[in-house]
Order: structure tokens, then C-alpha cells, then sequence
């Protein structure tokens, strides 16, 4: 098909198939989702951004890093396949989620690190807790109520094995040194104030002296 | 129960008096009182529908837009001028990744909805069936366009779906670098030679139609959506939309001494409102349905992409991989 486009290099493109047609994709043709984990700064919580579509975890890492951290204060990130995250039921209101996990007796079997995760406020992200030792993913939530269970109302939690987290190494923390150098990703760098206050002088003398 | 294991039955009708009233009453007081809808919470079906359509022709946008600006990319004009650019168009295309996810809580798959952009069921912004001619055509763009994305997007992340919000928050904060960008190159055209100013007028009176379609039809021909403005799908009406954009930007215009093609423009300082030649609503309709000038342009480079790029996609598909709801 002759597109007559004004890029030359859309004329360019090569003829495949039909205009207007695709064959149906099929199930993960996009590949499965990876939750992404945000820490903006030294000291602070790591906080969930979102999801990226990849073929693998190391691949949703790199992803991850160019969806999520273009610009603002970023030293850390990890990622974990959705369907690593272990979820709690959402509540609200006044009602913690705490009410909804019971105590768990001790399971046989070797204790394992899990990160756990909380909403705070329904509408905002869920921020890291803190980490606990537990054998299954239900335990892991009991240990959470007993660590961290404050008078705060807590809507929802995650628990995630912190072996199946792919976190950032230590020399690729120099990711984000270069982001505070990157001054055209941000507004700041486009002042063109005097320049249009120059222009708006001259117009005004201009019609002054009738020139 | 382990991550996005929601399953979600498919949409079979829209009438409200199928929902359970007592959900129903509970879902609008959660909203009366202001707190967002979690993909988890129950949402009646025509929610969910209404809310997949937006989010996924927003996306859509986010996506087809990238390709007018993107042409532009090797002749912007400097080094500085590509890497702004270069930037911006990044950006554009992480929106749509970002509203695409978005979308994908409430339960339809990201396969689906690229399907639906190709085979022209879904749609997206119709200004960006326009061609852009001049470099002075993608300056509009990433000025004005982006100008009354934001003024839509503001009011959207004020609504009542989390996903949907938490993703305009962080494509708010970025857009605000697009809008200083664009008036920034604009500022140059309009400071610069008799030809930069020229050029950029031209522009102005090739988009300013489209620009006035951007907001969607006048209130007094557009569908009802009380129920939608209600649930907060809908954050405000096209024509409230459409005046604040011209409240903001048209002085800005003005004010570099370039005229805007539609002699009846002038503020009501009586009612404060805007009036202008009503646009012309068939013309719209004729382009969003398929006539337009760039339509068929835009939807076969998408397609083409999705063709050449299915091999690799292929190569790297996990066997054991199985899809689940994103979560949040």
C-alpha cells in the first residue's frame, strides 16, 4: 500500500499482510506482568509504581528502570513476577485487615525471608514494612500482624518471598547517577521568559514610535 | 491467594437494574465520600465498561500521538531541539504503557486492546489523524495539544478509579515538562524571522479546528452522562473542558501576536464563558470514523510494527508463563 506519507520513511516500510487486519493475538503475545518496586531515596521505603510487560524477570528489570525512572530521585529498584505477590483482602472504613488474618500455628519446614508491603490509605501505593521469617506465605501475614500491627488502619498487605525478588546490584546502583544531569527531561530547563518579555517590549515601543 | 487471581465475567449488559442495589448503594457512597475503587472492590458492570473504554483510548492516544511528534525527531531543528524531543516522544510512549496497565486491572488483556486499535474498533484522540507539515506543526503539538490533555488529565486524576489515578499523577508531573517545551520552541518561532512566525501561524490555522474538536462534542449534542460524571468517570463536560482551555491559552496566543482563525473568538465578560463558531461537529464524525487525512497512515504503521516485531516476541515467550491480572 502507497501510504503518501510526508516521512519518507513510512513509504519506506515494508508490505506485510493486510491494511486493517491482524491476526488475533494470541495469549501472552504482550508476555505476563512484573510488579515494580521504587525506592526514591536513601533510607526511605521502597514503594510499588506499577507493572511492566516482559519475557522474563531480568528483562521486566531493565524495563522497569526505563518506565519508572526516567527522571526524579531514584537509588534502588527491584521487580517480582504478579503472580509472586501474595495478597491479602481489601478493606475500608475503619476496618483493618488485620481483623482477616488469624494467628497460624507453626508450620514444619524451613523459615524463609518474605518483604511485606501495606496500604496506608486506600488510593495510594503500598509501601514497604519491613521484612519477616516464615515457612508459608499465611505465616508470613501472621508475623506481619504481630510485628507490625499498630493502631494504624492498615487496608491492605502483600507478602513476597524475597528470593523470588530481583533486586538491584550493587554496581548497578550507578543507574541513576546520571539523572540529575539530564536537565532536558525537565521543565525547568525551558525558561524562555525574558526572551518573550523582550519581544513584548518591542512590540510595545513599536507601536509607541509608529516604526 | 497469589497475585491478580481476580477473574472477571464479560460484559453482557448495561442496565443498571441488573446490579444488586445494596452494592450498588454502598459503591456510590464509597465514591460520595471521595475514596478511590480498588480493582478488587465490586464495581458495577457498566463502571468497568465505560472505564476499560477510557482508559484504553487514552492509551491508544498516548501511542498514536507519538507518531506525528516522532516524524519530527531527525529534523528538529539542533542537538538540543532532537534530544528534547527524543524525550518527549519516550515520554508519550511510557504514557501509553503506564494507561495500558491501567486498563489491564480492570480485566481486559493488553492483547485484546492493541487487537482492537488495529482492526479500528477501539479509538484515540482524533487530532492525531492530522498531518503535521512543519516543524511548526509539531510545536502546536507538544504546546497546545499537550495544553488540553492536561486540562483533561487534571481533571481525570481527580476521579474515582485508583489505577487510573495513581497513573495521570505521574503522567501530570511529566506533562508539565511537554507544556514548557512546546511554548518554549514556540517562543523562538514567534521571537524569531518574519518566515519562523509565519510558519507557525500556519500551523496555528490548521490545527485550531481540530484543537476545538479535541474536547469532544458540545454538551448539547453529546451523549448523557450524568450516571458517568456521578461515578466519577467523568470529571467534567466537554464544553467546561473546552472553555478552560481557551481561558488559559488563547491570551498566551495573543500575546505573541498571532491570530486565531475564528473571527467570532471572543470572552463573554459577562458570563465568563467563551463563544466561538460552533466546530463542525459532521466533519469530526466523517474523521473519527475513518475519513480523515492521516487515519489509515497511523493505523498500518502500528500495524506494520506489530507484524514485524511478532517473531522476536515469539522467540522470547516463556512456555510455562501464564497470564494473571496486574495488581494495582
Amino acid at each position: 500500500m502507497n501510504m503518501n506519507s510526508l516521512d519518507p520513511r513510512v513509504n519506506r516500510l515494508p508490505v506485510i499482510g493486510k491494511p486493517g487486519q491482524i491476526e488475533p493475538k494470541a495469549t501472552l503475545d504482550q508476555f505476563g506482568t512484573f510488579e515494580v518496586f521504587v525506592q526514591p531515596k536513601e533510607g526511605k521505603p521502597f514503594q510499588h509504581e506499577g507493572i511492566v510487560h516482559a519475557p522474563n524477570l531480568e528483562m521486566a528489570f531493565v524495563l522497569a528502570k526505563e518506565a519508572f525512572t526516567r527522571r526524579f530521585m531514584c537509588v534502588s529498584i527491584y521487580v517480582v513476577d504478579t503472580r509472586h505477590v501474595y495478597t491479602s483482602p481489601m478493606t475500608e472504613g475503619n476496618t483493618s485487615v488485620f481483623e482477616f488474618i488469624h494467628e497460624t500455628p507453626a508450620q514444619p519446614g524451613e523459615k524463609i525471608s518474605y518483604e511485606i508491603y501495606q496500604l496506608v490509605k486506600r488510593g495510594k501505593q503500598h509501601v514497604h514494612a519491613g521484612t519477616v521469617q516464615a515457612v508459608t506465605p499465611q505465616e508470613a501475614m501472621s508475623e506481619a500482624k504481630k510485628v507490625f500491627n499498630t493502631d494504624k488502619v492498615i487496608y491492605n498487605l502483600w507478602a513476597i518471598r524475597t528470593r523470588d525478588i530481583r533486586f538491584t546490584k550493587p554496581e548497578e546502583q550507578e543507574l541513576w547517577l546520571t539523572l540529575p544531569e539530564k536537565k532536558f527531561r525537565d521543565a525547568s530547563a525551558y525558561k524562555a521568559g525574558d526572551k518573550l518579555t523582550e519581544f513584548l517590549d518591542k512590540q510595545k515601543n513599536q507601536k509607541f514610535y509608529g516604526n | 491467594m497469589y497475585g491478580g487471581g481476580n477473574t472477571f465475567e464479560g460484559i453482557k449488559t448495561d442496565s443498571l437494574a441488573q446490579e444488586d442495589p445494596i452494592k450498588l448503594a454502598e459503591f456510590e457512597a464509597r465514591i460520595e465520600r471521595g475514596e478511590k475503587i480498588e480493582p478488587t472492590d465490586w464495581m458495577p458492570q457498566l463502571y468497568r465498561k465505560q472505564l476499560i473504554r477510557m482508559i484504553e483510548q487514552h492509551a491508544h492516544s498516548e501511542i498514536i500521538g507519538a507518531l506525528p511528534e516522532g516524524t519530527w525527531i531527525t529534523r528538529a531543528p539542533g542537538f538540543k531541539r532532537k534530544l528534547s524531543l527524543m524525550a518527549k516522544v519516550q515520554d508519550e510512549v511510557g504514557h501509553g504503557q503506564l494507561l495500558y496497565s491501567a486498563a489491564e486491572t480492570l480485566g481486559k488483556s493488553r492483547e485484546e486492546m492493541i487487537n482492537d486499535l488495529i482492526s479500528g474498533k477501539s479509538k484515540y484522540s482524533n487530532i492525531f489523524n492530522y498531518p503535521a507539515f512543519t516543524w511548526a506543526d509539531s510545536c502546536f503539538i507538544s504546546w497546545l495539544v499537550d495544553a488540553g490533555a492536561i486540562v483533561n488529565q487534571l481533571a481525570n486524576a481527580k476521579g474515582s478509579y485508583g489505577p487510573y489515578c495513581r497513573a495521570l499523577d505521574r503522567i501530570c508531573a511529566e506533562e508539565s515538562f511537554h507544556l514548557k517545551y512546546g511554548h518554549h520552541c514556540v517562543i523562538y518561532l514567534a521571537t524569531g524571522t518574519k518566515k519562523q512566525r509565519e510558519m507557525f501561524q500556519e500551523a496555528l490555522n490548521r490545527w485550531w479546528a481540530p484543537m476545538m474538536h479535541f474536547f469532544g462534542p458540545s454538551d448539547k449534542i453529546s451523549a448523557h452522562t450524568e450516571v458517568l460524571m456521578k461515578w466519577k468517570v467523568k470529571m467534567s463536560s466537554n464544553d467546561d473542558m473546552r472553555n478552560q482551555f481557551l481561558d488559559m491559552y488563547v491570551p498566551k496566543i495573543w500575546e505573541l501576536g498571532f491570530t486565531i482563525p475564528d473571527p467570532n473568538l471572543k470572552k463573554n465578560t459577562e458570563t465568563g464563558r467563551w463563544e466561538y463558531t460552533e466546530p463542525d461537529w459532521e466533519e469530526f464524525k466523517r474523521v473519527i470514523n475513518g475519513d480523515g487525512p492521516c487515519n489509515k497512515e497511523r493505523l498500518e504503521v502500528r500495524r506494520i510494527a506489530e507484524e514485524r516485531g511478532r517473531w522476536v516476541r515469539e522467540a522470547l515467550k516463556a512456555p510455562k508463563a501464564a497470564y494473571v491480572t496486574p495488581l494495582a
